[in-house]
């Protein structure tokens, strides 16, 4: 059984070996440079890209979409969520549409968003929000019905008021299966609103990533790649770290 | 016996009336009557175990004693009235296994019900350790449940039963799913902590020397439909010992209760 320092240690080796790879490749002349642009060259322009005012005004503008996007999804894909499962007929009528719904890509809707909408703040947000919400109404439909009876026996028991049945029995129930959730709920808000702004936008990293690649530019192109692919990751991982402080009682 | 120095003088026992109360379930346009004319009447402090086949509705008895459920027919009165919905200040209810709440610690599962009433955290506090302390849990509050054995979470499922100081404590096959070992050391500490509340205790359970070593009276359920067959006044001294188990008294209750459930069965 290897040991966890040894599992840690594989995994630096295989990500160091995909950018050596990387570097070679592109070196070596394998692949055409102007193609694939060096990792050393490539992290030289985000590096460069970052301090550079457009760049970050970009950033900050995807980042308030994608949160505003965020805030307003969560609490109402979770409050539609629990509506659904706590009432047996309205969860039979709506999981077979819900499951619908949710096989349509979101993404041939994004006209839709534009012309309703307009380009701008609103249309992403909006567009965020429409690839987000399914996927919390199902997670969260999931968390409430995995929430085992004889907790709610025991609260009843014990006279609880259905206020008090949600927020001291429901949620610490649900919450692991909601943190993942939100984790995942956030993959599909991301890629939602950078969709969005590569599309139709004036602003923000998607509309950034999507000009840099029209025009050619493959360096900053890998660049933003990998600047969308780290913020995303930070996230992903910010979210587990809470997802395993607060499940320590789960065995 | 451990004296109880640090534990604040109980509530009177309740009483608990049963008049020819009946349950008819309806499922899918049939009707199933699980409880027929059950009649039962709990003095104050008596501790009466319910034992039946299963599915003789025992568990549904409990849960209507609970106000969890209401019976179809015929009354049910704790310390003199109707129990319409759940009333943690006239019954404690211990359900099986794994009751507890994974999320709390030990202490703050038995703080549970008063948490619910908003008692003060101090207050609450002091009154779950006590409890803890009365079921032999001192020190162990800040632990998680599965950080408890089996027998201890029991313990803490009593102890939260017990917190808001009802008059009657109402028992779901609590030591079910424990081993035989523990099951006997439990027992005798139900008795421990029932003989220092003086609480009425009604206990369901399937295993019969468990029936006779615990009660002061069983009733025995038929099979479906429910009904109480025979009332057995189980006479033997307390404290009970182990020794009893196999003196002819103990078995000839036994052999009675048997000859119910193997007829019905």
């Amino acid at each position: 059984m290897p040991g966890r320092l040894t599992t840690i240690l594989a995994r630096i080796a295989i990500t160091v070996a995909i950018f050596a790879a990387w570097e070679l490749l592109s070196r070596t002349g394998l692949v055409n440079p102007r193609l694939l642009p060096s990792a050393s060259d490539t992290l030289a322009t985000l590096a460069d890209l970052l301090q550079r005012s457009a760049v970050r005004n970009d950033l900050a503008v995807t980042a308030s979409e994608v949160l505003s996007a965020f805030a307003v999804a969560v609490p109402f894909g979770c409050l539609i969520g629990y509506l659904i499962a706590e009432n047996r007929y309205f969860a039979d009528v709506m999981k077979p549409l819900l499951f619908f719904a949710f096989s349509i890509p979101k993404s041939i809707f994004l006209p839709m968003f534009i012309l309703v909408f307009g380009v701008g703040f609103a249309e992403k947000v909006g567009f965020g929000f429409f690839s987000t919400i399914f996927i919390v109404i199902m997670s969260t439909t999931t968390a409430v019905e995995q929430v085992k009876v004889d907790y709610l026996t025991v609260a009843r028991s014990y006279g609880a008021t259905p206020v008090q049945t949600a927020f001291r029995v429901y949620l610490p129930s649900m919450l692991p299966v909601l943190l993942e959730a939100l984790r995942i709920a956030m993959i599909f808000n991301l890629t939602g609103v950078i969709l969005a702004e590569m599309y139709a936008s004036r602003d923000g990293i998607g509309h950034q990533i999507a000009t840099w690649g029209e025009n050619f530019q493959m360096k900053q192109l890998l660049a933003g790649v990998v600047m969308i692919a780290v913020i995303a990751m930070t996230f992903n991982e910010l979210i587990r770290w809470v997802e395993t402080r607060c499940s320590h009682w789960r065995t | 016996m451990q004296p109880l120095a640090n534990v604040t003088p109980f509530k009177r026992a309740g009483s608990i009336q049963v008049q020819n109360v009946g349950q008819v379930f309806r499922t899918s346009g049939a009707e199933v009557i699980a409880l027929s004319d059950v009649s039962l009447d709990i003095k104050p402090g008596r501790f009466v175990v319910l034992v039946g086949p299963s599915g003789c509705g025992k568990s549904t008895l409990l849960m209507m004693l609970a106000g969890l459920r209401q019976q179809t027919s015929g009354t049910i009165l704790i310390n003199g009235t109707p129990i319409p919905a759940p009333d943690p200040n006239r019954v404690g209810v211990v359900f099986q296994e794994a009751s507890l709440f994974p999320w709390l610690t030990a202490e703050e599962n038995v703080e549970f019900p008063l948490a619910l009433r908003g008692v003060a955290k101090a207050e609450r506090r002091a009154k779950a350790e006590a409890m803890l302390e009365l079921v032999g849990l001192e020190g162990f509050g800040k632990r998680h449940p599965h950080e408890l054995s089996g027998g201890m979470k029991q313990r803490v499922s009593i102890a939260r039963g017990l917190v808001q100081d009802p008059p009657v404590l109402l028992m779901d096959e609590p030591f079910a799913a424990l081993d035989e070992q523990t099951r006997m050391t439990m027992g005798d500490e139900l008795l421990r902590i029932w003989a220092a509340t003086g609480k009425t205790v009604v206990f369901v359970t399937h295993s019969l020397t468990e029936a006779v070593y615990l009660a002061d009276e069983v009733a025995v359920m038929s099979a479906r439909p429910g009904r109480i067959v025979d009332l057995l006044q189980v006479q033997l001294p307390r404290p009970r010992t182990y020794e009893m188990l196999s003196g002819d008294a103990f078995g000839s209750l036994r052999d009675r209760i048997w000859r119910h459930i193997r007829k019905s069965a």
